[in-house]
């Protein structure tokens, strides 16, 4: 039985690398002895077979060996340093990139950052000035008190009332405690119930500002 | 049956990994120099050849050897040991080839294109008439050259396998196991391979000796 020459020139590269079995092999022997075509096919597969095999391999450029041995050793460092644990490998490998990357804004950065901080901590101290926390006692009974009374102070739990300013200075928020009761903030209950005592010593002179103010309530008796 | 045969052969080379490869893995793992050295030394050069086979070019080649033995050196503990080190360490290497040669492919085929123009015109100029058989070469370095030029004329997939096999005399399990694909791919690949080699050096060498066979 004839095999085609299609055939037989697919099994060539199995021929060639002698991986055929006996069979096949001996069909395709009698095909190449009966083909001129079929067998100069072959004959030029193995030829450049052949070639191929015993091309001379390209030189290693002496540079990309030193290149080499640089990327070993590198590499050696890393895993020593690491202990042989993959992730402690990446990140030394990351930490070390970051160093390399950051070295030279190292110290730009850092007379940045103390620029920074200096430039900082003036404002911060004069800000300072301007929002120093002030205490005032301001006699409630002021100039309406019979001068023969006088104030005892009662054993009683100071009331603190706490309100917070806006920017101009209007009460935004407010909350009272007493040591009976704790308020929160709920303006429309409580407003009514809150007289604010006259003060113009104190805001006579105080510029509005932002912020938070307590004020402390002690109740007094006068005897005379 | 292709994969069953592919199924052996990787299974075979689960327990084929060397004692040597195997002390070799623990020295890169513990960071001995020695073990660095040694695997420079092993594969440095075959990596080289191979990765310069498949792409052509000194300097690409260049950079894409230092990839590989970066990826080698920084993937060792995660190497499963299911292949033999040197499968491994091709597979790597092909792979890089390969990434490399997917973005620069259109401005290295120009650059062929052009250069391959003119070594024609100098390789009919100056060589005589090779006699009734151009396969008659001898392995001398104008054949060399020309088979090189082929290579690079044939498609990457073929030309790898080609390269593999009959460069790196790989095994056809081996080569499998590297391209990671069936044996029966394989067998086909090298088989185009060899053809598509076949037929630029028949029309190189002998215009319309190559229409004979199609």
């Amino acid at each position: 039985m004839s095999i085609s020459c299609n055939h037989v020139r697919r099994q060539s590269t199995a021929y060639v690398d002698g991986r055929l079995r006996s069979k096949e092999q001996a069909g395709v022997v009698t095909h190449l002895a009966e083909c001129q075509a079929c067998s100069s096919y072959f004959e030029q597969v193995s030829n450049i077979r052949s070639v191929l095999n015993v091309l001379p391999a390209p030189v290693m450029p002496s540079g990309l060996q030193t290149r080499l041995k640089v990327i070993a050793s590198r590499e050696r460092a890393s895993v020593l340093e690491s202990r042989g644990s993959r992730f402690e490998a990446i990140w030394a490998r990351w930490k070390f990139r970051l160093s390399e990357m950051m070295r030279p804004l190292a110290l730009p950065a850092t007379g940045g950052l103390l620029s920074a901080v200096l430039l900082f901590g003036t404002f911060v101290l004069m800000i300072g000035t301007t929002s120093q926390i002030v205490s005032y006692e301001i006699p409630l009974c002021g100039d309406n008190s019979e001068p023969s009374l006088l104030p005892i102070a009662l054993q009683s739990n100071p009331v603190v009332l706490s309100m917070t300013l806006d920017a101009s200075g209007r009460i935004a928020d407010y909350a009272i405690s007493d040591p009976g009761t704790t308020f929160t903030s709920d303006p429309q209950s409580h407003l009514g119930s809150i007289t604010l005592p006259s003060m113009p010593t104190v805001f006579a002179v105080a510029q509005p500002v932002s912020g938070d103010i307590q004020i402390h309530l002690i109740p007094l008796a006068f005897r005379q | 049956m292709a994969d069953s045969t592919l199924t052996l052969s990787i299974n075979s080379s689960q327990s084929s990994l060397t004692e040597e490869d195997a002390r070799l893995l623990r020295g890169l793992r513990a960071g001995i120099e020695s073990a660095y050295e040694e695997l420079l030394n092993r594969y440095q050069q075959p990596v080289y050849s191979m990765v310069y086979r498949l792409l052509g070019d000194q300097n690409d080649t260049g950079d894409v050897v230092q990839e590989v033995f970066l990826k080698v050196f920084r993937s060792v503990n995660a190497f499963k040991e299911r292949s033999s080190l040197r499968t491994w360490i091709y597979r790597i290497a092909v792979n890089e080839a390969h990434n490399h040669r997917r973005w620069f492919s259109r401005h290295k085929r120009r650059e062929v294109a052009i250069e391959q123009e003119n070594e024609n015109h100098h390789c009919f100029d100056t060589t005589p008439d090779p006699g009734p058989s151009p396969f008659d070469f001898t392995l001398d370095r104008e054949t060399h050259i020309l088979l090189e030029r082929a290579l690079d004329e044939i498609s990457p997939v073929f030309r790898t396998a080609v390269v593999l096999r009959d460069i790196e005399g790989l095994g056809y399990e081996e080569i499998a196991e590297i391209l990671q694909i069936s044996l029966g791919t394989v067998k086909s690949r090298i088989l185009r391979g060899r053809e598509a080699l076949r037929r630029v050096l028949s029309e190189r060498l002998e215009p319309g000796f190559a229409t004979a066979f199609i």
